[in-house]
């Protein structure tokens, strides 16, 4: 895709997929994204890399009043969106593995959806259901999940260690410095 | 409500553009792609984790792809912070770059007053479903904080390798002071 970059910010990827879903299975989609529960009750932990992540159902766009021509789309559709660790193939190789039988409930319900057992075609079913970034925007682009997490363990465990050494002798300061951060 | 995850808030909107005015956005991301000031503005709105713009002329189907009587603005972002106080920020810290984003959308009000501004977001955001964060209790000042202190670390590591304990604890009483804005 030539403007693939778009979707991406330093090593953040952004990716948009909008699939339209399957007549009367809206309240499906909507009962089964119920049972994923905070933190790492989502299945979305399960996913490698994922930041943030969100599934949205669009019923219908939102008509405005006033001069705007009425609009309706033929299919409500699925939102799924992730800020993630790039780049795309791995991360939608990481989904179809990761989430599983939740990735066929979830977009079983969706028009053309393969299913998770071919991952050429699972793939596939989401590019060519991707919207494109027009601006992507990342405030720490170039931190992977992991990073993040070691990074504010790392702060937290300093933080400790300042209160806890307040006082101490320069030699025994060195060697609980030493200790508690080893090179 | 699945918007909220710990600290962090999912916003989600999708509103219709008017004739012509896709060509006037393919303008306002371009230099938002290509002129930093925009992304840097973003920067100094510091609840922003990550946020990114779409211009969708046919909503993806697999095929040619679903177009309506409009081209449609997708918008989401994922930040800390209440609602309120986000669309506050918006409003008065990037009051030019909302009306070159939205002003082409039907029924933009304007970022000024907030209130018709608020009324807009409200009537064209989607409630997500399901929404997922892998750092709930971390805000962005505090990933970009601990990543500032990781890599003073890492450095006073390196340099105090060699040091006696007087030179040592003197150096760590450095590093303190240069990161305490930063605990």
């Amino acid at each position: 895709m030539k403007r693939e970059r778009r979707n991406r910010f330093g090593q953040a990827y952004g990716v948009t997929v909008l699939t339209p879903i399957l007549p009367d299975r809206v309240s499906a989609i909507a009962a089964h994204l119920d049972t994923f529960g905070p933190e790492d009750a989502s299945p979305l932990a399960r996913v490698p890399g994922t930041h943030f992540a969100r599934w949205v159902i669009l019923d219908d766009v939102v008509y405005q009043g006033g001069r705007q021509r009425r609009d309706a789309l033929k299919a409500p559709r699925l939102l799924f969106t992730s800020n993630f660790d790039g780049p795309l193939d791995a991360y939608l190789e990481a989904l179809r593995t990761a989430l599983g039988e939740d990735a066929d409930a979830v977009w079983g319900h969706c028009v053309g959806y393969p299913g998770r057992t071919d991952a050429a075609a699972f793939a596939g079913w989401f590019r060519s259901h991707q919207v494109e970034s027009a601006l992507f925007f990342a405030a720490y682009g170039d931190q992977t999940v992991e990073r993040v997490h070691a990074n504010l363990a790392e702060r937290t465990r300093l933080i400790e260690f300042a209160m806890a050494a307040q006082g101490l002798a320069p030699a025994e300061l060195q060697a609980r410095f030493r200790a508690e951060f080893p090179s | 409500m699945a918007n909220v995850e710990g600290k962090a808030t999912a916003i989600t909107v999708v509103t219709p553009v008017r004739h012509g005015g896709r060509f006037l956005l393919a303008l306002v991301f371009f230099i938002g792609r290509h002129v930093t000031a925009t992304l840097e503005k973003l920067q100094t709105l510091s609840f922003i984790h990550y946020a990114r713009w779409a211009v969708i002329r046919r909503f993806p189907d697999g095929d040619r792809g679903e177009r309506l009587g409009h081209t449609y603005l997708f918008f989401e972002s994922n930040f800390n912070g209440t609602w309120d106080q986000y669309i506050d920020a918006f409003s008065e810290v990037v009051p030019t770059r909302m009306k070159a984003i939205w002003g082409s959308s039907y029924g933009f009000p304007g970022p000024i007053p907030v209130e018709p501004f608020k009324d807009y977001i409200r009537k064209n955001e989607y409630v997500a479903n399901h929404y997922w964060s892998a750092y709930p209790a971390a805000t962005t000042t505090e990933i970009l904080s601990a990543q500032r202190v990781a890599d003073a670390l890492e450095d006073f590591r390196r340099r105090s390798a060699q040091l006696e304990p007087e030179a040592f604890a003197s150096a760590y009483r450095s590093l303190l002071t240069d990161v305490q804005r930063d605990l």
